[in-house]
This record gives structure tokens, C-alpha cells and sequence, in this order.
């Protein structure tokens, strides 16, 4: 996912006085593209439109605050997160917060791609400051109405509180004066020890709407006039529809239209066959009459053992790209007496989100209006405006919460279709994905083999060498193929380079007409597999521990810190006779996880996870029970990764269809987990993804421990060790 | 042509007696709060009671459910607070929320049945329900809290 | 997963009266013998006006049939050894483990009636249905998993296995609703190996020439 960060550029003009909303508001907004923008807006476009210009707060005459989310809500907390950092800097209280998401609009927000775990590292500097303002100047504007001295009043749960006299105002009162000064150039930002709300297990505020049934998905939102689609697609990727007989599919009651449509990814096509009903049951029904024949030619056919045998022979006999290279690894490895080459497998895996991919779209001629669960508003608008030849402006892309994501909700295809069918039959339409096309047709995580070879020196790693090869999601959007993929090194931690002099990490070109894409962690989930297993197996190589012989190899203070708490909370050196325990430690959007799993035999077989401890470091932080629940969820997902999950291939056809064959972790089989977090005032990393990618080699180190067998291909069951 | 009692109210459904009941909730009803997670049973989003027993809607037709009294999650308390939905916002057991209308209308049944249940009854009543975002070890949690707030709540 | 089958790998051949070789489900031979002599059935006492009919051999003869439907997922599948139900043609743990319960209906949110409908729900993998779809009761398990047909034979007859029947409700049994639900497997599942109508036809041969045990 992106990893760059929104412009910390903080924008004086872009503090808003806006007449609307029944009377004046206070709307404070920042513009993180670039001071142009700000320019743009005029007093005279105060109207609720303007509003949506760029205003990250919104203060009305009643004192309500109102602030735009940027990003989606996925599950991962952004809606909650974001308005604890402005309730902190503001002083108003968390329940007097109404949030919105924002429309996409990449002009206005800034990135609005939820991903690369990047919500709150993008933009919490920028929150905090934008709200400190804001306080600053309601105070200003009292203190100047009460003709007091600015540093006698003080800001407390919305209001402005003059200490000496206890005269009081709320923001709402103030909000008209304090539009009118100029914002502080460097407001005063509290401390991390003054903090009253970051940092702090608050309740999240979307929850109580989650446990009645009244908060709106995408699939649950209703305009006036909707139908209902569901499309027979291609189940190849690249696929044509040959012809289709829709005779059948047209006598079902409440089917009304069966035509032909194509959805784009990137540059690339599937077609389908859309049946449009006035129900969603109507729809489906009428698709399974549906007779189509595909034309699958044209492209080459990929089948699972074929993948991994090629895969095998690229890293056998390609040098590959290299993305980083230090030393002479090489020289090292071609005269050492003693080295380890062994190479890991790891297997293609679909997102299933709980809330199969589904989108709202109608195509009103001149203009579009789309509503889903989008992770990429921006990008949405982009490819939709290119595609219908709509000015962007004119594609408006509203947020509905989202039943999951893991990356699959930050494509533009299911959108597209849905303009597409929307434009066909002129009225809005509600395309519907089962879930056997949510786990069947992909994008996927690409699954990917490696290459490790390492030798020692004086009990130390000598040289490392790491290959990869596996698609580059990058491809798919004109990524050069003459350049590796710049993630072969995600998920590896930086301070290895300090301490292992030779070094070599690399990509091989691999490619095929399997569409991939990201997924929770993305390349961490899988390199970090391969490169936290090697380390294992280096450790056992030079015959020393392996929490210890990793606290030897990262010499920087927070991994040392962090390896020294992991040791602590696991009871690492404690450990008895016939319990496994492993360890892995990865780095993910600027954020270092590490975990310990222990496993024992189980009595029915095979062996069984008894316990997950984690320890987080993700510097700056909003709120730690959130980040807790991230941790959770990412190791649950990481073990259904690690012991279940294989997305496998027939002639580019999926051989999975549904939970029964693709099934997920439920809560019998899932061990206690503990989560720690760092505490320090580093920059803030991410949160959302980072916890998965030390599960799988954490857990394969700890069976190695335990049975001496060590796992270099993903899945592996559990049961069967 | 079929009536549904949903949450103590009539709905006239004009549909194929065929069509499974999470339709007809959902696109005739219109309560959503019920969803559609993967058609075949499998994984519990579509969970309503059909005469207080936790049926999956998606493979339930619209048949057998007349004539008996269907609640869905909008209807499993007045003010979202059955004792099971006060444990869960307590800790905040959702994530994305999407598959937890399913969860706790599976909890509320294994409460009402067993007001003390162990971790292993809770395996028994909630495998059933899958959680992509991983929410199990608090739902884990929230069910032993929601015990003890139905327990004082009868105390008193 | 448990394959019943590979229990009668394991029988010894002994002195017969009546060899029989059986083609068993899995397509494979294996040589299969009973010995008739010392097994007469002394649980369940027939009928007067059976006792011409007492025949050994083709009691034996006719549980041969009996033994290979009750053994076939579609009946043993929900006979297990464990308190969890059996799923497809490779008899794996069901899904989602519900458990037997009391009155073999399930438990709490995962009752059997939960997802199997009265009827069969259309779709591969969607969940067969019947209307009194249930496991045996918690206190009469009938477990089928993993008994030889010796072991299964005695067991039918016992009435205190059986559920209390008496010859005339285990023949009646032949048509109970749920072991014909057997012959209406959802989509994608197979059929029991041989029909219904043969099926009663060896399960009251069985019974009427004396409910004699194989040997094994």
C-alpha cells in the first residue's frame, strides 16, 4: 500500500469562515497538497458545499463539533481514532463529536488511501497542531470579548473558562470571533505526560452502532430507485464472453435486464454477464440460469504446481535485481566452509473480508455518484473519470463503513462495474458480490518462494543473501519490470544492516496472468516468513539462542528494549521441557513487532498453539486498547495464514469457492494473546497491519523448537506437524 | 404472498415463498442490520431467532418462518442493551462490526440457555461464527461479563 | 479422517462355515469371513412365528448389505464415536464441531435445526436438510463409527442400545424418516451403495432369519 506520508504542511489561510449550517461556523481545515489549493476557497462560497472544502473541524453556533474522517473505517479505528487526537489538543469532550467521513477528494484530504497502516502516522502531527489552534484562537476570542489577559482563560470540555472570575463561554458562542483572527503560527502542543485522552483505552464511538444493527455498510445502504445486480464474471482473469444465452435467466420473476459488462483492473479487463433484478434474491437466482461460454484464449493458462516449479528453478539459477546490496555476500558465501541455502514457499491467499465486495453506483449522464465500502475514495475517482470520460469533480465518491477491507477494498474494479451497469440500464444499482466471487476472482496475495543462503563468523552472521521471486503487484498499475520490487525488503528490520556487513536482498522477475494485489501487510506477511525463519535457523546454525542471538544482531535501542520485554513477558528463558517456543520479529510501516508462540504436542495429534505474547512498537499512539484489537486480529488472521490458507490454481481458475474449502479460524481454535506496546515518543508507526507478519515464523520457530522439524512451506497444518 | 412477524410487527412479504428469509428481511423488510456473509451456512452473519433459536437466515425460506415469531438484532432489545450487547460495547468487541449482528444473536441464545457458560460451552455455541477481523478473544470475554451482568441483573 | 473401513484391514481369518468375500464400499477386496456358529443374537427374542425362519447363514448374508449402508457416510456420519457429527464422503468432523446435546439436537446457537432445513437447501456445500434432522440422544449414542459388523449387529439388537426396540419397531425402523433422508442426500453427496428397497428388504432378512451376528 502507499507508504508515503500526507505533506505535513500546515496551512495558516486554510481557516475557514464559513456562513451555513443555520448560522456561522468555526471550520478549521488544513491543506496537506499544497497552499494553492487554500487559495481557492472564497467567503462568498460559504454554503454547506464549501463546508466540504477542506475543513478538518467544524464548529457550529451550538457548540457542536463536527470533524471529517479522511480515511475509511474498516474496523481498524480511524473514525474513533482521529477525533480522540482532536478532542485532546481542542479540549472539547469525545461525545460531543459528530464525525463524517469525507467524500473522496484527494485535492481537499490529502491521501485518502486506507492503507500502508497510515491514518494516524500521515496525519496526527497535523491533527494535533490544526486542534491546538483552534483552542488558541477560541481563547483569544474570549479572552479579547471579556477584555482579560489571553493567559488568565483556559479551554475545558468546549468551553473558555476565565480562572479568576469563572466566567464562561462555549466554543459555539466564540466560534464567530475566533474565525476571524489569524490562526498561531506554533501553537502550544501538550506533552505526551499532560495528554488526558490520547494514550488512553477509551470506548470507541462506533461501537454501540455496531451491536444494534444500525450501522450502514455498504451493502446495507438504500437509495431511492436502487436495483439489484449480481454478474457472472470470467473466472479467468483476462477471459471473454463468447456468448451467452440469457433466455432462461430472464424468466425469473423480477429479473429485468441481462447484458454484458467489464470491469477493469488497472489497464486490464474481465468481462462478465450482468443479470439486473429488483431483488438481490431475483438477481442471484436469475444469474444461476444464466448459460455463458467463455473464451479463455489469448493468454497463458497458470496452475499452482507449475507456479511453485518455476518459481523454484528462477531462484536456483537468477541472480535477480538486486534492491539492496551491501558488502561482498557473495565473495563470503563462495569460501565459506559452512552455509545454510534453503529456500521457503508461500502461497497465493485471498482477503475474504466478512462483507463481500459490493458498491452503489449511478451514472447520472454528466456526472456519477458512487457509495461503498472503498478504502481508495481517490483512486475511485480517478479511474471512474478516465473510464466515462467524466470530469472528476463530477465523481463523487461517498464512504459507507466497510465490513473489512485487507486491501482488496483499495481497488477501482468493483466500482467500475458497478458505473458501468449503472450507465447501462440509467437508474442506480447495487452490485452484489457473492462470496464464492469475493474469494475466487482475486486480486490476491501473490505467493512467493525464497532463497536463503547465510554463513557465520565468530558465532555471527557473515553474509546473508536473500532472493525472491513472485509477482510484483506493481505490474499491474505499469510498475518498470526492470527494476526489483521495492518491497523485497519489507519486513525486514533495518538495524540488521548495521550488524551484518555483507548483504544481498533481491528480486527475481516472475510473472503471470494472475492478478495479485495488496493484502494486510502485504509483503511483510510473506518475506518476513522467510527471512525470520532464516534467522532461526542461522541462530541454531551457530548454536545460540535464538531471542539472544537476535538481541546480538540488532544493536538499536528500541529492538533492544523491545527483545528485552518479549524475553520478560513470555518467560522465554523459563520455559520448560515439552513446550516449543519461537520467536520472530519483523518491521511493518515503520512499526516493529515481535512475538514469542508456544506450542505443545497435542494429544489428538499433530501441535497445538498455547499461547501468543506480542510486543509493539510503534512509537507515538492514540489509543492502546484499539491498537490491542489490532494485534489480536492480526495474529487470529496470521494463523489462519500460517496453518489453513492456500488460494491454489487450475489453468488460472481457483480451486477454492467458499468457507467450506477455504475456511476460517473460529474461535475454538484460537490460543490467549498478549499484547504489550512500547511505550516512548517516537514517531508514530503503523498499527493495522504490522502484527501479522512475525505470526507464521514465530509459530514454525516454535515447532522447530519443540520437534526439531523445521516448516519452510506455508500451509502447514497444525494437526499433521 | 406471506406475513412475517419481525420484532412483534407484521410484514407482508410479496415474494417466492422460495427466497431465503436474510432476503426478505434485508431487501423486502429492510432491516439490515442482518447480513449476508456467505450463503451457505458457513459463517453465521445472517444468524436471527425463529422462536428464540439462533437460525441462519441465508439457507432458512421464507416458508418455514411464518407464522413464527422472527427477531432480528434490531429487535433483540429496546435500548441496545441486552445484556450480551452492554458486555460487547463494554470492551468493544467489534472491529469492522460486520459479522458481530450474528455474534451476539448466537450469545444471547447460549446465555438464555446456560447463565453460566464455561470457555468450552462457548467454543460449542460460537464456532459457529466466524470473525474475520479476529474479535474471538474478546467475544470470549464479553460472553463470561455478559453472564455476570444478566446474573445481577436477575439478583435485582 | 476416520475411514471405517480400515477396521476390517485388520480382522483374522478363522475357521468358517460360510466364507463370504465382500466388495466393500471403497472398491477394494478384502477377504471378509463370518462364522455363524457361535454368534445367535440372544437379545432380542423372536417372534414365535419367526423361529421356522431362523437361518444363519443368510442372516449373516443379508447384514452384509445392512452393514455396508450403515457404515456409508450417509448414515454413519451422523453415528459418530465423538459427540461431533461426521461431514462428506471422507467422514471429516463437522465444521464448526456442534456438538450431540442432551436430545442429539445441538447445542445453544448450534442446534442441527439451525442450518439443516426441512428440506435439502439447494447448492453444493449448502447443508442437507430433513425436518427431524438430529444426532442419537447423549444417553443412547448408537455409535456406528469404527464398529466392526459383529460389533454393530449385537448392538442393533440390544434394547438397551438401540433406543428400547423391539423387533417390530426396528423393522418398522427401516422407514423411519431419517434413514431415508440417507436417499436424499443434498447436492455433490453420494448415494448409500445400494437402494432403500434392497436396503429394507436385507434389513428385515436379517432381522426375520434371526438377527444373527458375523463372527467379526
Amino acid at each position: 500500500m502507499t507508504q508515503s506520508r500526507d505533506n505535513d504542511n500546515f496551512s495558516r489561510r486554510s481557516f475557514l469562515k464559513i456562513a451555513g449550517l443555520g448560522g456561522t461556523a468555526l471550520c478549521l481545515g488544513l491543506n496537506f497538497i499544497s497552499e494553492a489549493n487554500a487559495a481557492i476557497i472564497k467567503p462568498h462560497e460559504a454554503s454547506l458545499a464549501a463546508i466540504e472544502f477542506n475543513p478538518w473541524i467544524i464548529i457550529d453556533p451550538t457548540g457542536k463539533v463536527t470533524i471529517i474522517d479522511h480515511r475509511a473505517e474498516m474496523g481498524q479505528g480511524s473514525y474513533h481514532s482521529v477525533p480522540q487526537i482532536v478532542a485532546e489538543e481542542l479540549e472539547v469532550d469525545l461525545k460531543d463529536i459528530n464525525v463524517q467521513f469525507a467524500p473522496g477528494n484527494e485535492k481537499k484530504y490529502g491521501g485518502q488511501v486506507t492503507g500502508g497502516s497510515s491514518t494516524i502516522r500521515g496525519s496526527y502531527k497535523n491533527l494535533l497542531k490544526l486542534s491546538a489552534s483552534a483552542r488558541e484562537m477560541l481563547t483569544t476570542a474570549a479572552a479579547a470579548a471579556w477584555s482579560v489577559p489571553v493567559s488568565e482563560c483556559y479551554a475545558q470540555s468546549g468551553h473558555i473558562i476565565h480562572k479568576p472570575s469563572g466566567k464562561k463561554a462555549s466554543y459555539g458562542e466564540l466560534a464567530l470571533a475566533a474565525s476571524k483572527l489569524e490562526a498561531p503560527k506554533e501553537p502550544k502542543l501538550k506533552k505526551i505526560s499532560e495528554y488526558k485522552l490520547i494514550r488512553k483505552p477509551l470506548r470507541r464511538i462506533d461501537t454501540a452502532a455496531k451491536t444494534n444493527g444500525s450501522l450502514v455498510f455498504g451493502l446495507d445502504k438504500r437509495i431511492a430507485g436502487l436495483q439489484f445486480a449480481s454478474v457472472e464474471r470470467d473466472p479467468r482473469f483476462l477471459g471473454k464472453v463468447k456468448s451467452f444465452d440469457a433466455s432462461a435467466a430472464l424468466n425469473v420473476p423480477g429479473v429485468k435486464k441481462v447484458f454484458k459488462v467489464a470491469m477493469g483492473y488497472y489497464e486490464y479487463k474481465r468481462e462478465g454477464v450482468a443479470v439486473i433484478a429488483n431483488s438481490t434474491w431475483a438477481a442471484l437466482q436469475g444469474r444461476k440460469a444464466l448459460k455463458v461460454e467463455w473464451d479463455s484464449s489469448g493468454f497463458e493458462h497458470w496452475s499452482t504446481p507449475d507456479i511453485l516449479k518455476k518459481q523454484a528453478e528462477l531462484i536456483q539459477t537468477q541472480e535477480g535485481m538486486p534492491l539492496k546490496t551491501q558488502g561482498d555476500p557473495n565473495g563470503l558465501l563462495a569460501k565459506a566452509s559452512k552455509k545454510i541455502d534453503v529456500t521457503y514457499q508461500t502461497p497465493y491467499q485471498s482477503h475474504c473480508a466478512m462483507e463481500p465486495l459490493n458498491c452503489i453506483a449511478h451514472h447520472k449522464g454528466d456526472s456519477i455518484e458512487i457509495w461503498g465500502p472503498i478504502q481508495a475514495p481517490g483512486w475511485v475517482q480517478d479511474y471512474v473519470s478516465k473510464q466515462f470520460g467524466v470530469e472528476k469533480e463530477k465523481v463523487l465518491v461517498n464512504m459507507t463503513f466497510l465490513g473489512g477491507g485487507f486491501g482488496r477494498k483499495a481497488m477501482t474494479d468493483y466500482p467500475h462495474e458497478a458505473v458501468a451497469i449503472s450507465k447501462e440500464i440509467g437508474t442506480p444499482v447495487q452490485v452484489i458480490w457473492t462470496r464464492e466471487d469475493d474469494a475466487t476472482l482475486g486480486p490476491f496475495r501473490p505467493g512467493i518462494s525464497y532463497r536463503c543462503e547465510g554463513t557465520l563468523e565468530n558465532g555471527k552472521i557473515g553474509a546473508l543473501k536473500f532472493r525472491m521471486a513472485g509477482q510484483n503487484n506493481d505490474h499491474w498499475r505499469g510498475g518498470k519490470k526492470t527494476e526489483p520490487n521495492r518491497s523485497t525488503s519489507e519486513g525486514f528490520l533495518k538495524p540488521y544492516y548495521e550488524s551484518i556487513k555483507n548483504l544481498s536482498i533481491s528480486d527475481v522477475l516472475f510473472e503471470t496472468s494472475i492478478p495479485t494485489s495488496f493484502w494486510r501487510s502485504v509483503y511483510a506477511s510473506t518475506n518476513g516468513f522467510a527471512y525470520e525463519s532464516f534467522m532461526d535457523e542461522m541462530a541454531h546454525q551457530a548454536g545460540k539462542d535464538p531471542l539472544d542471538f537476535r538481541r546480538t544482531h540488532l544493536q538499536e535501542e528500541r529492538c533492544q528494549k523491545l527483545i528485552d520485554k518479549l524475553e520478560a513477558v513470555s518467560g522465554w528463558k523459563k520455559r520448560k521441557k515439552n513446550e516449543g517456543y519461537g520467536i520472530a520479529i519483523t518491521e511493518c510501516f515503520e512499526t516493529t513487532v515481535g512475538q514469542v508462540v508456544k506450542v505443545s504436542k497435542n494429544p489428538a495429534g499433530g501441535v497445538k498453539i498455547d499461547k501468543v505474547w506480542a510486543v509493539m512498537d510503534c512509537g507515538w499512539y492514540v489509543n492502546p486498547d484499539i491498537i490491542h484489537a489490532q494485534v489480536e486480529g492480526s495474529i487470529v488472521m496470521g494463523i489462519g495464514a500460517a496453518t489453513t490458507h492456500q488460494i491454489t490454481f487450475r489453468d488460472n481458475v481457483v480451486e477454492q469457492h467458499n468457507f467450506y474449502d477455504y475456511p476460517m479460524p473460529r474461535i475454538n481454535e484460537i490460543p490467549p494473546i498478549e499484547v504489550h506496546i512500547m511505550e516512548n515518543e517516537a514517531d508514530a508507526g503503523g498499527v493495522g497491519e504490522p502484527g501479522l507478519p512475525p505470526l507464521a515464523p514465530a509459530l514454525t520457530n516454535a515447532i522447530f523448537d519443540l520437534t526439531g522439524k523445521r516448516i519452510r512451506t506455508l500451509p502447514f497444518s497444525l494437526s499433521e506437524v | 404472498m406471506s406475513v412475517l412477524k419481525i420484532n412483534g410487527k407484521s410484514y407482508t412479504i410479496d415474494a417466492d415463498e422460495n427466497m431465503p428469509l436474510l432476503w426478505a428481511i434485508r431487501d423486502i423488510a429492510g432491516l439490515t442490520g442482518t447480513k449476508f456473509g456467505c450463503g451457505v451456512a458457513q459463517c453465521g452473519a445472517c444468524v436471527v431467532h425463529l422462536d428464540g433459536e439462533a437460525v441462519r437466515s441465508c439457507v432458512t425460506k421464507v416458508s418455514r418462518a411464518q407464522g413464527k415469531q422472527i427477531t432480528t438484532i434490531e429487535g433483540l432489545s429496546k435500548n441496545n442493551d441486552h445484556p450480551v450487547q452492554q458486555a460487547w460495547q463494554d470492551i468493544d468487541v467489534p472491529q469492522c462490526g460486520y459479522c458481530h449482528s450474528g455474534q451476539i444473536m448466537s450469545a444471547a441464545v447460549l446465555l438464555r440457555e446456560n447463565p453460566n457458560p464455561t470457555d468450552e460451552d462457548i467454543d460449542t455455541a460460537m464456532a459457529g461464527n466466524i470473525c474475520r477481523c479476529g474479535t474471538y478473544p474478546r467475544i470470549r470475554k464479553a460472553i463470561h461479563n455478559a453472564a455476570e451482568i444478566q446474573r445481577n441483573s436477575t439478583k435485582s | 479422517m476416520k475411514n471405517p473401513f480400515k477396521i476390517n484391514k485388520n480382522i483374522k481369518l478363522k475357521k468358517i462355515a460360510v466364507p463370504v468375500t465382500v466388495l466393500l464400499l471403497t472398491g477394494s477386496l478384502t477377504a471378509f469371513s463370518y462364522n455363524t456358529e457361535l454368534t445367535t443374537s440372544t437379545y432380542v427374542k423372536s417372534p414365535d412365528f419367526l423361529e421356522k425362519k431362523k437361518d444363519s447363514v443368510a442372516s449373516v448374508k443379508a447384514f452384509e448389505k445392512v452393514y455396508s449402508v450403515l457404515m456409508s457416510p450417509r448414515c454413519m456420519n451422523c453415528h459418530p464415536i465423538g459427540d461431533i457429527p461426521l461431514q462428506g464422503e471422507d467422514s471429516h468432523i463437522h465444521t464448526m464441531q456442534p456438538k450431540r446435546g442432551k436430545d442429539g439436537k445441538g447445542l445453544y446457537a448450534m442446534k442441527c435445526a439451525n442450518c439443516h432445513q426441512p428440506e435439502n437447501t439447494p447448492g453444493l456445500h449448502a447443508p442437507p436438510g430433513n425436518p427431524n434432522w438430529h444426532l442419537p440422544p447423549a444417553d443412547m449414542k448408537m455409535v456406528f463409527e469404527g464398529k466392526t459388523a459383529n460389533q454393530l449387529a449385537k448392538q442393533l439388537i440390544d434394547p438397551n442400545q438401540n433406543g428400547h426396540k423391539d423387533m417390530k419397531k426396528l423393522i418398522e425402523h427401516a422407514d423411519d424418516g431419517l434413514v431415508l433422508a440417507g436417499w436424499k442426500p443434498a447436492e455433490g453427496l453420494k448415494l448409500p451403495p445400494i437402494s432403500h428397497k434392497e436396503f429394507k428388504k436385507a434389513w428385515i432378512t436379517w432381522l426375520e432369519t434371526g438377527a444373527y451376528a458375523p463372527k467379526q
